[in-house]
């Protein structure tokens, strides 16, 4: 039987580590349970990203999160991308290393995008062959996060959660699930959020994501510029419980406050720990109606830009 | 589209020349790129990309081809700030768009998305055509402005000395003391230096000085200056050079010992050959203290 989390341990509640926090960090050493980083805003770092990286990876565990690993896509793996990667996790010894069930380009170019499979036999096939090499190259399991999307395709023959399963299965990998890619996915493809969240396989839940989003009436964005809705903490209220408990991170990307804000609110999750009961409405509703979330600025732009900002004198 | 046609290579090839086609979604799906993966008029999509209850295809299609141009332009108006500003978020815009056409990213990460930024707008200078031999100077500008972004991009993520013993300037004085004109002085790996037509330094100082919301400096005159970049406790360091100091730099970062760096630099030094060697003495104690040097070598170091 597959253990829980694949073994990994819970490691509370995490913070998505941003430049902009960097100096807050470094000076006050708050009590974080541990940081995430984004792999490739470190994997090629001469300078302040990577100093402060190995300073924050001595006192607090990291996980490393990567955005171009490209799992989904045709082209052949970057085993250049996979190197550095490897060596990176070999420098700074990470709990785990994540990336996302997407694909970034083709034909060797990227997008810098999440951009979604089609789900069926065929590309689960694609997908599970692919994480077997790379975990072979890594040594380690992969965790795989379902991303937001905002299309669905014809080829599509598959629910995202049974595909995730058999993935999973097949692949031998874990899941980062990220609670509020599944509701804004959810609102976007008129699926019901809590059938997701019950159907993936808990055991290979080895962390969750929460995040803020944005409203554009007709659809949702996964901006992570915002406060995490209360329909996405009952979510995740209910991947607590179902779990037995996995760690948990917070990710802030854009219109970012101050660090204690930030960690402030991933605490809250604590609130939902203690719940017996929903603490909100039933997050299905709230999907279809969209109501809960904050109304959208003109031209959002979808997670992930992840650039590190330069220090000039 | 026929299901049994079905192939992941061919849809993700159209997926991307329509997300990342200059002309939206209805000119991406009609773009020769896309129609020689999948053939699909832009009233058929729906055979491709479901529509939801909101959206039609096009629509949710689109979401993908704004974020592509929104999160790139936003990437490179980052990294070149100052000249997102001197030219206008418009026209910034219109070169990020073209410039996303001709150097699409083939990187893992965005930090190298702007490296081909100032070659493209030589490229693409408005009089690069023009059979008078006349040009207009603010492309230089602008090429030079750049030029200057894109290397404290590198400045800042590169190699540098930070984590290796500092040089000092008593090694400095030790070193003058026994053989100081045939050794080498192998320069921290940060450090680069720069001859520019435009006073382009000076500008970006002002620009980094200015209020968002205040009026911009003239484009400048052309106007030798010259200058060094070098990063210290992982900050990025402008040095302004005169032309003795750059060529001084220039040798020394090519290779050159000091005694051959030093007798360039003389060539366009004025004064006595006294006063010269006050300003050496001088320069090489506050380059020291910057960290631009990190050992002498008494072999030749590969520049």
């Amino acid at each position: 039987m597959t253990a829980a989390r694949l073994g990994y341990p819970n490691l509370g509640l995490g913070v998505g580590l941003r430049t902009v926090h960097f100096h807050h960090i470094l000076e006050h050493q708050p009590e974080v349970d541990w940081f995430e980083i984004i792999s490739e805003n470190f994997m090629d770092s001469q300078g302040r990203p990577r100093y402060v990286l190995d300073q924050i990876a001595e006192r607090y565990p990291i996980v490393m999160h990567g955005v171009s690993l490209s799992i989904g896509s045709t082209d052949p793996l970057d085993f250049d991308y996979l190197t550095r990667l490897k060596r990176l996790a070999d420098d700074i010894q990470p709990q785990w290393i994540s990336d996302h069930l997407c694909w970034t380009g083709v034909l060797g170019l990227n997008a810098h995008d999440l951009l979604p499979i089609p789900l069926n036999e065929q590309t689960l096939q694609h997908v599970v062959d692919r994480i077997r090499i790379v975990q072979d190259f890594l040594e380690r399991p992969l965790i795989v996060e379902n991303p937001s999307s905002y299309i669905t395709f014809a080829s599509s023959t598959i629910s995202e959660w049974d595909f995730l399963s058999q993935m999973a299965e097949q692949a031998d990998c874990g899941l980062l699930l990220d609670v509020n890619n599944v509701y804004v996915s959810s609102a976007n493809h008129d699926f019901d959020p809590v059938e997701y969240v019950d159907h993936v396989p808990h055991r290979r839940i080895v962390q969750c994501h929460l995040a803020g989003h944005t409203n554009c009436a007709t659809h949702l964005i996964d901006t992570h510029d915002n406060h995490v809705i209360d329909p996405v903490w009952e979510l995740f209220r209910r991947v607590h419980a179902a779990t037995g408990g996995v760690s948990a991170l917070l990710e802030w990307d854009a219109n970012i406050p101050p660090f204690p804000v930030v960690h402030a609110e991933v605490l809250k999750a604590r609130q939902y720990f203690a719940a017996k009961a929903p603490l909100d409405r039933n997050p299905s509703a709230r999907a279809a109606n969209n109501q809960a979330s904050p109304l959208a600025p003109a031209h959002a732009v979808p997670h992930p830009l992840h650039l590190v900002s330069r220090e000039v004198q | 589209m026929n299901k049994s046609s079905y192939n992941l290579e061919r849809e993700q090839r159209w997926m991307q020349a329509v997300i990342m086609h200059p002309d939206g979604v209805a000119g991406g799906v009609a773009s020769a790129e896309a129609k020689c993966h999948l053939d699909v008029p832009l009233e058929r999509i729906e055979e491709v990309v479901c529509r939801s209850r909101q959206l039609t295809s096009r629509e949710r299609l689109s979401i993908y081809h704004n974020a592509y141009f929104a999160r790139l332009l936003e990437c490179l108006r980052s990294v070149f700030p100052s000249l997102a500003r001197a030219v206008g978020n418009e026209a910034f815009d219109e070169l990020g768009v073209g410039y996303l056409q001709r150097y699409p990213s083939h990187s893992y990460t965005l930090d190298a998305l702007g490296a081909n930024f100032d070659r493209y707008l030589q490229e693409t200078r408005p009089d690069r055509d023009e059979a008078t031999g006349l040009s207009e100077t603010w492309p230089d500008f602008l090429i030079e402005l750049a030029t200057l972004e894109w290397a404290v991009n590198e400045v800042f993520d590169g190699p540098g000395n930070e984590r290796q013993p500092g040089w000092t300037a008593e090694s400095v004085a030790a070193t003058i003391a026994s053989c100081w004109p045939d050794v080498q002085i192998k320069p921290s790996p940060s450090l680069k230096v720069f001859s520019f037509r435009f006073p382009v330094n000076d500008y970006y100082t002002s620009l980094r000085q200015a209020a968002s919301d205040e009026d911009l400096p003239a484009i400048p005159d052309p106007s030798p200056t010259w200058l060094a970049l070098t990063r210290r406790d992982y900050i990025v360091r402008r040095h302004a050079l005169t032309p003795a100091q750059f060529i001084l730099l220039s040798a020394i970062t090519s290779g050159e010992s000091v005694g051959q760096a030093i007798l360039r630099a003389a060539t366009v030094e004025e004064g006595s050959l006294e006063e010269f060697s006050t300003k050496l003495q001088d320069w090489f104690r506050r380059w020291t203290a910057a960290g631009f040097f990190v050992a002498m070598e008494s072999e030749p170091f590969v520049a």
